[in-house]
Formats: structure tokens, C-alpha cells, sequence
């Protein structure tokens, strides 16, 4: 499909997401539309009593009827009042809900997405779809019962005017129609040099911010000046951006009263001539000069919403396209459970898979580890060692054969069940901004404190958590407390011990503990991986003797395996990967920066 | 998950909304200094300002103009008025629009270009400051001030000043009108204003409150957001994605909530100011004919009463919205003028001197301490001499770095002095300061760009050859040859990231550029990729050769290699001398290199 056709077929996907989004929001939708054209017909009748006011009352000098108008318009003005308070109401209520749901929508479906998916999406991508998208979604939505209400408020005073006079009303109209096209053209316009203003902002602030966050580099080379270039460069760009906005501003703004002034004028000279020839009334006057006005914010809103829509429906589409992607990794329709009183045997059956469209990193892969047993799978980059990990808790599926937890395909195993009983240690620990113990307890949060310290006291975590300003209840995370990165990950594996895993998994969890308290975690992984079956994945000879069994995976194949002394003496491979992970633990290492 | 109170700093909304507004003393000093900052635009903003006077008188004598055109023509039946009037009126609105079109332009330049130079001159402010400052301030909040900050205003310059002033004009304007047309009548129509003043200004305050309720709440929202999707691997390992979208669910519907409330606030206020637009119309035809009856004013005095009634009511409304981005752009100008006051700590003194080309560093009897902090170094004193290699070790916060910051003078000791080539730091010229002694951090950092554009960095004037022959002295320029698109990799684009080593590569021939007289290393903890462990290793050794150089060193395998090596412990020189010497001496280093040799025989078993 071409992508054009494909763009076209995204939005109208758009437009039927955005229905379905405000649907069950109809009550309201109809309660706006509703109020919205009670409210124009108030505001259309109000000048027309004033106008018979003029003519039927002060014209011919008849108290009577001019206070019969003044109480008529007054009580016209309550029901005015009364719409537009539900008119708006109605309209945020529709839209603040749309958006709030829709944003729940996208993130349920996001939190379920397989691994595949986020390996290829950017968190500030997805970022953008629940946030700017949707809020350009929210552009239309809110404007909905509004815009109902502008074409009926059109349609209404087209005709009055019509009845009154329909040379006069066109040659007052003539004018208008050229209002609503020069607000879509100015807000298509003007869109893309926003966006690229908002580019240009973005740019100068990546300036700002490589130049603070590298401020060590700048003031060490003495590069204030080059610096300084940069920032003018893009504080440039964006004057010549924010100058082109301007003048299409100044192009267009003006319009906005002189339009509606030709009107007037026209309404004054031709009306008054037809005043002049006893065809109008004075006060008819007064009422299409009111109407003119009344049209102008209509006008400029419908063009403004034709400008938007086009805009709106392509955010919709790009957010109804992650809606769109299925979970590749799903639950089986009969889940088996696993044997209750397994040990965690593990069995790779020629196991195949490659990422997305690349060369198959596992291919007839066979792996045997028993029930509490501890493997270390060694390789260089690539090797797919990781990969093994990870099919593990279906991260991702095998292409073709099969991964068993204790006798169970783990596709048959209900996804919740599988995970919970696999433990896993990341690299890259990811701490959430919540407190140390809430971190601990992530997969049980009902846990009790003393199992939480339990899980940190054998993960080596309680020695420093103590030492905190909060204790177990310092936020840590993005915007808390920053650990360095061996706290980091004896916080996680504190975490995925508190669930008691019968398979626990160490993604090269030890990468970044200080060397010199390397092997005051060794005693605690040592006692954590007790009665338990291990993977462990890993450069430093000081945890990869942790394991019983060490594989030696090689473009996805085992090419060696042994005890940890017999790889050393008898293959090169193996000591050559193992070199490059040495790093000195005699010294130490410089403290990061924390703050509190 | 629970985020941080506070601003979310780095986030656009993050110093607009959450910042007390300034006290009337504030606002004037703010006022006063913006207006003295104005000098090279005042002829510009003296004509912008009669651009839009005229600009509104024009709109004003609209109503006029009708009001004449039926009492003076229609009623006494004379069409030639009648048309007088008319084409006037024409003419006005053309004169309007040019005049808009003219002022629109003219104010946005006057606006826009003092922005960029308001951008420039707090960059360049910013990073005159010394480096206590940036290990004070976080990155996110500097950042705000050059782009939230200065954003806050860019709306005022857009269309606010214009509108505010026209606003004020229309109000104005419209009140004289009316006065010098019927004072009867113009007093009570009047009555309607106050309701309306009144009314929005409890809506200026209660929507203000409400939106930083909304604000905070989207951060709150934004970030469990962020931690949902950085976190989803996390999550789905545990089972937690039900939970974890419950949580959201949480802080999704408090967004919603709290946006329900700022509707209701509009709900309660709109209708009182139409009603009160109402009010006008009825006081205006029922008093009107009144007055019409009683002979006092014509019917078309009635007439351009009703078309006055809008001139009135918008500008009330409209000062009332626009007083809010007149708040936050003051807020803001404050900040950052409070920063433009900050005065820079290590500045050049007038006289410097340039520090002669090559010479030993002294360290001579110096102490120093962060801050009001207390003293981490306590009268330390060495010597390295031109060409030697010197390696500082030591435990964790022993004060390793913090030496080699004054070495470079990102500080000033508290006491004592550092000097090059026996000139005192403090005497020399910021620039041949930082030519001759050069600080290589511990992460290669790189700037947006190309791979070449960040080894000039070393030294911007350098010509493409002289960039060559420095990666070609480290032995790397054959390595970053072979990228597709060579040295003209764009370093941060997604997909040629460089590995960690390879950023540290550029670093060096960044440092080999600049090509110092003393080197300042400070070694990297981690661990680098194995592909590039060596190079960098071959690197450092071409880059340090023939000139002095402190490393700070993390490795005992790099400190043997020194010449001589430098222990500190807590804030003092504990011991110095070559390897063998110290050794010898069975003092800390011995111990340590002991444990460590120790260490290598149990791997090697």
C-alpha cells in the first residue's frame, strides 16, 4: 500500500477511533447540542427585541411596549445564561472524558504489548501518542457540541436575515464566508511554522542542555565561545520562525475586524438607503448590525475546527495504530499450572528464534538444567546469551521448538502464573520513584516489612538502605533519592528474591556493583540461589563462579561446557571473554554525586 | 508509584505555573530593569505604540460612525450623509487594517529579537559561572530559565502586549465615547461593569488555582506515565501489568478530576457575564427610550449604545485572562534576572597574565571545602614536574577529584595556591588556563553533531587536517574512517550511537587536539566495551606521552605505570613516590596493591 493510501486510511481509522471514543458520552453530546441551540436562539432573539424595541416602542415614544421588551429580553437572558452554562459544561465534561479514557485505553494496551513491540518503539514516541496526540484528539472533541451549535446559529440567522431583507442579507453575508475561509487557510498555514518553531525550541534547549550537563567539558577546553555560537545559531532560527509566524499573524488577525466592518458598512449604506425608500426599519438595522457581530466567533471557530480536524484524525490514526497491534505474546486459552511441586527444572528442546526479520540468533538450541541447579552462560556480544534468558518468562516466543518449566511448554502456562515463578535481575536495573520497600515488594505489595528486609538482607541491600535518610521508606527512583549502581541492583535482586521464584535468572546483575563489595554479594547470591534453579549470565569470573555448570554459547550454539576451572584450562574462547571483563578490585571507585 | 513533590522541572510547565506571583515591589524593580534592557528598542516600541493607537481609534469610531450616519442622514433624510458616513467608515476600516497589519509586525520583532538576545546574553551568563554552581543547581531548573523561562514571555510578545494595550485603549476609548455621546446614558450602562470586573476576577483567581492543580496533576500523570512505559519490562516480568495500570488509572482520573473543576469554574462564570451583557442591552433600550422620549439623546445614540455595550465587555474579560501570562512572564523575567545577578565565582582578573607555555604544577599548602562545607583537602602540597606523570589514589571521597578540580581551577582554594610554571592559577588568563591544562572527565561526553565537529572542540580554530593528525597521533583515525559516513557521523543520532569506549576515544583526540601542556585524566570506573578496551588504552598512552599529566586513577595497573604515585587519605597526602619506593615503604599503598595482586592470582587459578 502506498503511503498516501495508507495515511488516508489511518485517518479515517482516526475519525471512527474518535467516534467510538465519544459514544458513550452521547447523553451528553446530545445535552450540548441541546443547550448550545437554546443558547442561540436566546442570543439571536435578544437583538431582535431590541430592534422591535426601537422601532414598535421608542420610535413611536410607547412606554408600554419598551418595558415589555426590557422584561422580554431580561428573561430571554436567564435562558442565555442557563445554555451557554450547560453548553460548556457538557462540552469539557465530553472532552476531559474522551481523553481521560482514551489515554487509559492506550496505556493498558501498551502495558501489555509484548517486548518485541518496545524493543522497536521509543519511549518518547509512545510518550507523545498518550500525551499530544491525544490532546490534539481533544482540539476536535471539545469543539464538537459547539460547532453543532455554530451552524444552527448560522442556518438561524442566515434566515432572520433573509426574511428581513435578502438583498441586504447577502450583500451583509458577502463578506462572512470569506471570514471562515481565510481562519482555515491562516490555521493551515500557520500549523506547520509552529511545529517548526516548537522544533527550533526543542533544538536550542538540546543546545542548553548538552552544554549544562557537559559543563565539565565546556569550561575544560574552554568552549564557552563555541557554545555561545550554537545557542546563537539556534536562538536565530527560531527569531526567523517566530518572525514568519508574526507576519502571518499580521496577515490575518486584521481580517478579523475588517471583514466583519465591510459588512457593516455595507449594513449602514445599503440598509440605510433602503431605510431612506421606507423598505426597512431603523431597528432592522441595529439587529443584522448585532448578527454580524454574533457571526464573527462561529465563523473563526468552524474554520479553525476544518484546520484541526485533518490534524486531529492523524493523531487519532497514529494512536489507533498501536491500538491496532496485537500481543504477540498471549495467554493460552487452557492454561496448564505448573506442578506444584516442581523444583524448576529447565529444558531448551532445539529451540529456534531470531528478533524480527534478522538471522536466527538460537538455532537448535538444547539445554538441560536440573531442578536447583546453577548455570552460567558465557559468550561474547551477540553470542544470544541473553536471548536464552529471555525466553524463558516469554519475553519472546520461540520460532520453532520448545522451553519447559518443569515438564511445561511455558506457553501453556498461564502468563501471570509463569511469571511469578521466574525471578528475574535485569542489567539495566529499573527502579521505579516510589520507596525502597514498595521497589522490594513490587511483585507482592501486601508483603510485611520483615519479609521486605528479609529480601534486602539477603540481596546485600539492607547494609546501605539503613544507612538512608528514610530507611525503607527513602523514595528512590528517577525523581528520588539517587543509588549508585550497585545499590541499584541489589535493590533488584532484593526484588525479584521477595517472590520466592523457583527459577531465578541474573541478566548480568553484578555488571555494576563496585568490585570491591563484589564479593560481599557473592555471599549473598550464594544464599539466595540455594534450592534454586539459577541462570546466570555474566562477564566477571568472581559471579560466574557462582554456577555449578558454565555454558560457552557461541553464535548460538554451546561450544563448550564444564566447570568454571575446566572452561579455564581448556578453552581459549573462554579465557579470552573472561579477560576482557577483568577489572581491578584493589582500587576504588569515586562516589557518584548523590543528592537527597 | 509515588513521584516527587514539586516542579517537574524539566517539563514546559514546570516554573510557569508553580511559582507564588511577585509582590508589587518585585514587579517594579522587574518593570524598571525590563524598560532600562528596552533602550535599543524604545524608538521601535514609541512607534508600535502610535501603530496601535491608531489602530483602535479606528475600530472605536466604528459605532460612532453608524450613530452618525442614522441620526444625521436616515432620520432627517439625507442620503448624501448618509453616504458621507458610510464611505468613512469604510475608509476607517481599511486604515485599521493596514495600521494591525503594521503593528503586528513591528511589535513581534521588537518582542522576538529581544528574546533571542535576552536567550544569548543568560547562556553566556550561564556559563561564565563557576562549576559550584552546577553541581548546585540541577540541570533540568538551568535548563527551564533558557527555555520555559523565556517562553512564558514569548506569548506576552505574540499577542499579549498588543492585545493588552488595545484592550486597555478599547475600554477607554469606548467609556469617552459614550460619555461625550450621552453621560446619561453612559452612566448606567456602566452598571454592568462592576458585576463583571468583579466576576472576573474571581475567576482569574479560582481558574488560577485550579490549573496548578492541573498542572501538577498532569506532571503527576506524565510521570507515572513515563515510569509504565520506561518500566513495562520491569512490570510484565513481575505480572504486574494489571496492577500497574490500576495505578495509572489513579492519577489518570485525579488529571480528570481536576479538570472537571476548572469546567465547573467556567460553568459558574460565563453565564454571569452574559447575563450581564443582557442587562446591558435592557438598560440601554428601556433608560434609552426613556431619555429618547424625554427628548435628552436621538434613537441613533440608542443604537451605537448596543454596538459600544461589546467594546466594553471584552476588554474587562480579556485583561482578566491576559493578566495571568502578564504574571508568569514577570515571574519569569525575575528568575532570570536573578540569574543574570549571579556573579560568576572564578573570574579573570584584570591583569592576567598568560601562563607560560610549558612549566611544573605546585600544589603549594592547599586546602579547600565545597561550599560552607568543611575542609576535604588539608594543606596539601606537590609537585609535578613538566613532562611527569603523576597518579592519585586513594579510597572513596579521600578528596582524588576534588585536587584535580583545583589543579584545573573549576575551583579556587580556600587556602594556599596552585601554580603553573610558577604563575598562581588565580593571575592567569582564563583562556591560556584553559589551553595548557586540559581535564578529560571520566565519560567521554558528546555534543550533538558530528564525530568531527566534537574533536574541535579541543581547539574550535583547528583546520579538518590538523583533526585528522590528532586522531591519527592516538592511533583511531582509521577506526572512525570506516563508519559509513566517516568522521562526519552524527554522534547523536539514533542508530550510529558509539559505544562507551568510542566516546571515550573522541575525548581523547578531543584532549589531543587541544594538545595541553598538562594532561588532567580522570579514569573511568566502568567497565568499557572488550572492542575498544585496548584502543583506548593505546590512545591514552599516544595522548600522554611527552607531556605532565594527573590521573586520577581508579586502576592500580594504571598507577604502576605512573612515574610517581600520590596516595590521599581523607583530605591528606599520605604518601608519594615511585612504585618501587612505596612498596618499600609497606604503608597503604602496599597494603592495597597487595589485596590486589592477591585478587589477580585467584582469577588466574
Amino acid at each position: 500500500m502506498s503511503d498516501q493510501a495508507r495515511e488516508a486510511q489511518l485517518r479515517r481509522a482516526g475519525w471512527r477511533l474518535m467516534a467510538s471514543t465519544v459514544r458513550p458520552q452521547r447523553t451528553w453530546v446530545i445535552l450540548g447540542v441541546g443547550a448550545g441551540a437554546v443558547w442561540t436562539s436566546a442570543k439571536i432573539v435578544i437583538p431582535a427585541f431590541a430592534g422591535a424595541a426601537i422601532d414598535d416602542g421608542i420610535t413611536p415614544g410607547d412606554g408600554g411596549v419598551i418595558l415589555k421588551y426590557v422584561v422580554l429580553i431580561l428573561l430571554v437572558g436567564l435562558v442565555q445564561a442557563g445554555g451557554t452554562a450547560l453548553r460548556r459544561y457538557s462540552a469539557f465534561r465530553i472532552s476531559y472524558r474522551a481523553e481521560t479514557d482514551l489515554r487509559q485505553r492506550l496505556f493498558a494496551h501498551l502495558q501489555r504489548l509484548h517486548f518485541a513491540f518496545h524493543d522497536q518503539a521509543q519511549t518518547g514516541q509512545l510518550m507523545a501518542r498518550a500525551n499530544s496526540d491525544i490532546q490534539q484528539v481533544n482540539q476536535v472533541v471539545i469543539m464538537l457540541p459547539l460547532t453543532i451549535s455554530n451552524i444552527i446559529i448560522l442556518l438561524g440567522t442566515v434566515a432572520v436575515m433573509m426574511l428581513k431583507s435578502v438583498a441586504l442579507a447577502l450583500l451583509a453575508l458577502g463578506t462572512l464566508p470569506l471570514l471562515g475561509y481565510f481562519a482555515t487557510r491562516f490555521s493551515h498555514r500557520i500549523a506547520p511554522v509552529s511545529l517548526a518553531l516548537q522544533q527550533e525550541l526543542g533544538d536550542l534547549s538540546g543546545v542548553v542542555e548538552e552544554s549544562v550537563a557537559g559543563v565539565r567539558v565546556v569550561k575544560g577546553f574552554g568552549a564557552e565561545r563555541r557554545q555561545e555560537a550554537r545557542l546563537t545559531i539556534e536562538a536565530d532560527s527560531v527569531l526567523d520562525r517566530a518572525l514568519v509566524a508574526a507576519k502571518m499573524r499580521s496577515n490575518f488577525l486584521p481580517l478579523v475586524d475588517f471583514l466583519p466592518a465591510i459588512a457593516l458598512v455595507a449594513i449602514l449604506w445599503y440598509g440605510g438607503h433602503l431605510v431612506l425608500d421606507n423598505k426597512l426599519q431603523i431597528g432592522d438595522l441595529l439587529q443584522f448590525n448585532a448578527y454580524i457581530l454574533m457571526l464573527i466567533w462561529p465563523l473563526r471557530l468552524t474554520g479553525m475546527l476544518v484546520a484541526q480536524s485533518a490534524r486531529s484524525a492523524a493523531a487519532a490514526g497514529r494512536i489507533f495504530e498501536i491500538l491496532e497491534t496485537d500481543t504477540a505474546v498471549v495467554d493460552p486459552p487452557h492454561p496448564k499450572p505448573l506442578p506444584p511441586t516442581g523444583h524448576g527444572e529447565l529444558r531448551f528442546e532445539s529451540v529456534r528464534f531470531g528478533y524480527s526479520s534478522g538471522k536466527p540468533v538460537l538455532d537448535g538450541f538444547d539445554l538441560t538444567v536440573q531442578g536447583g541447579e546453577a548455570v552460567a552462560i558465557v559468550g561474547s556480544t551477540g553470542s544470544g546469551k541473553t536471548t536464552v534468558a529471555r525466553l524463558l518468562p516469554r519475553f519472546y516466543d520461540v520460532t520453532d521448538g520448545r522451553v519447559l518449566v518443569d515438564g511445561v511448554d511455558v506457553r501453556e502456562v498461564a502468563l501471570h502464573d509463569l511469571r511469578r515463578s521466574i525471578g528475574i535481575v535485569f542489567e539495566d536495573t529499573f527502579l521505579f520513584s516510589d520507596t525502597v520497600s514498595a521497589n522490594i515488594a513490587f511483585a507482592v505489595p501486601d508483603a510485611p516489612l520483615e519479609a521486605v528486609r528479609a529480601a534486602a538482607r539477603l540481596a546485600g541491600a539492607d547494609e546501605f538502605v539503613v544507612d538512608l535518610p528514610d530507611k525503607y521508606d527513602t523514595v528512590i527512583g528517577e525523581q528520588g533519592y539517587s543509588l549508585s549502581g550497585g545499590q541499584r541492583q541489589r535493590i533488584a535482586i532484593a526484588r525479584a528474591v521477595l517472590a520466592d521464584p523457583r527459577v531465578l535468572i541474573l541478566d548480568d546483575a553484578t555488571s555494576s556493583v563496585d568490585p570491591t563489595k563484589e564479593h560481599e554479594i557473592r555471599a549473598a547470591l550464594q544464599q539466595v540461589m540455594q534450592d534454586r534453579t539459577t541462570l546466570i549470565i555474566a562477564h566477571r569470573a568472581a559471579t560466574i563462579a557462582l554456577a555449578d555448570r558454565v555454558v560457552l554459547l557461541d553464535a548460538g550454539h554451546i561450544v563448550a561446557e564444564g566447570t568454571h576451572h575446566e572452561l579455564l584450562e581448556n578453552s581459549e574462547m573462554y579465557r579470552q571473554i573472561l579477560a576482557q571483563g577483568t577489572t581491578d578490585p584493589g582500587a576504588s571507585t569515586e562516589p557518584e554525586r548523590t543528592r537527597p | 508509584m509515588r513521584p516527587a513533590k514539586g516542579g517537574t522541572v524539566s517539563a514546559p510547565w514546570g516554573s510557569i505555573f508553580l511559582d507564588e506571583a511577585l509582590s508589587r515591589d518585585e514587579a517594579e524593580r522587574v518593570l524598571k530593569r525590563l524598560w532600562r534592557m528596552l533602550r535599543p528598542w524604545r524608538l521601535r516600541i514609541f512607534i508600535s505604540a502610535l501603530l496601535i493607537v491608531g489602530q483602535t481609534a479606528c475600530v472605536l469610531a466604528g459605532p460612532a460612525l453608524v450613530g452618525h450616519g442614522i441620526d444625521d442622514g436616515l432620520k432627517v433624510n439625507n442620503p448624501d450623509k448618509l453616504n458621507l458616513y458610510a464611505s468613512l467608515y469604510l475608509g476607517v476600516a481599511v486604515f485599521a487594517l493596514v495600521m494591525g497589519r503594521l503593528s503586528i509586525r513591528a511589535v513581534a520583532r521588537i518582542g522576538e529579537t529581544f528574546l533571542r538576545e535576552l536567550r544569548v546574553r543568560v547562556f553566556r551568563h550561564l556559563l561564565s559561572l563557576g562549576m559550584e554552581f552546577f553541581e548546585r543547581e540541577k540541570t533540568g531548573r538551568l535548563v527551564a530559565r533558557l527555555t520555559s523561562d523565556v517562553e512564558a514571555m514569548q506569548e506576552l510578545v505574540q499577542t499579549g502586549l498588543t492585545m493588552f494595550i488595545q484592550n486597555i485603549l478599547v475600554f477607554v476609548g469606548a467609556l469617552i465615547a459614550i460619555f461625550l455621546t450621552s453621560w446619561q446614558l453612559a452612566l448606567f450602562t456602566l452598571v454592568v461593569v462592576p458585576p463583571v470586573y468583579v466576576a472576573s476576577r474571581w475567576f482569574r483567581r479560582a481558574s488560577n488555582r485550579a490549573y496548578l492543580d492541573v498542572r501538577e496533576r498532569i506532571g503527576t500523570n506524565l510521570a507515572t506515565l513515563q515510569e509504565g512505559l520506561a518500566g513495562v519490562r520491569v512490570v510484565q516480568a513481575f505480572g504486574r501489568e494489571r496492577a500497574f495500570t490500576r495505578r495509572f488509572n489513579e492519577t489518570n482520573e485525579a488529571q480528570y478530576d481536576a479538570n472537571i473543576k476548572t469546567a465547573r469554574i467556567a460553568t459558574r462564570y460565563f453565564p454571569v457575564v452574559e447575563y450581564s451583557g443582557v442587562l446591558g442591552i435592557a438598560i440601554i433600550i428601556g433608560v434609552g427610550g426613556w431619555l429618547v422620549d424625554a427628548g435628552t439623546i436621538k434613537i441613533g445614540v440608542v443604537l451605537s449604545f448596543v454596538l459600544y455595550l461589546n467594546s466594553l465587555f471584552e476588554p474587562v474579560q480579556q485583561l482578566s485572562q491576559l493578566y495571568n501570562t502578564l504574571q508568569s512572564a514577570g515571574a519569569a523575567l525575575h528568575k532570570l534576572f536573578d540569574l543574570l545577578d549571579t556573579k560568576p565565582s572564578i573570574a579573570e582578573r584584570s591583569g592576567a597574565i598568560d601562563l607560560p607555555p610549558v612549566g611544573a604544577l605546585e600544589v603549594d599548602e592547599v586546602s579547600f571545602g565545597y561550599a560552607h562545607g568543611p575542609d576535604v583537602l588539608h594543606s596539601v602540597s606537590l609537585t609535578v614536574a613538566a613532562g611527569e606523570r603523576i597518579a592519585l589514589v586513594g579510597p572513596t571521597g579521600a578528596g582524588k577529584s576534588t585536587l584535580a578540580k583545583l589543579v584545573t581551577r573549576f575551583y579556587d582554594p580556600r587556602s594556599g595556591v596552585v601554580r603553573f610554571g610558577g604563575t598562581d592559577l588565580r593571575d592567569a588568563t582564563i583562556q591560556s588556563l584553559r589551553e595548557r591544562i586540559v581535564v578529560v572527565p571520566q565519560e567521554g561526553y558528546l555534543f550533538a553533531g558530528t564525530i568531527r565537529e566534537n574533536v574541535r572542540v579541543g581547539r574550535p580554530e583547528a583546520t579538518d587536517a590538523e583533526v585528522d593528525a590528532a586522531l591519527e597521533a592516538l592511533g583511531v583515525r582509521e577506526r572512525f574512517s570506516l563508519l559509513p559516513e566517516g568522521l562526519e557521523t552524527e554522534v547523536r543520532e539514533r542508530g550510529s550511537r558509539l559505544s562507551a569506549g568510542e566516546r571515550q576515544l573522541v575525548s581523547l583526540a578531543r584532549a589531543a587536539l587541544a594538545d595541553p601542556a598538562l594532561l588532567v585524566l580522570d579514569e573511568a570506573t566502568s567497565n568499557l566495551d572488550p572492542g575498544t578496551e585496548q584502543a583506548v588504552e593505546r590512545a591514552l598512552e599516544a595522548l600522554t606521552a611527552q607531556r605532565s599529566v594527573v590521573v586520577v586513577a581508579h586502576r592500580l595497573s594504571t598507577a604502576a605505570r605512573a612515574d610517581r604515585i600520590a596516595v590521599i587519605d581523607h583530605g591528606n597526602l599520605a604518601e608519594v613516590g615511585t612504585h618501587d619506593e612505596l612498596l618499600r615503604q609497606e604503608g597503604r599503598y602496599a597494603s592495597l596493591w597487595a589485596s590486589w595482586t592477591a585478587a589477580q592470582s585467584v582469577r588466574a587459578s
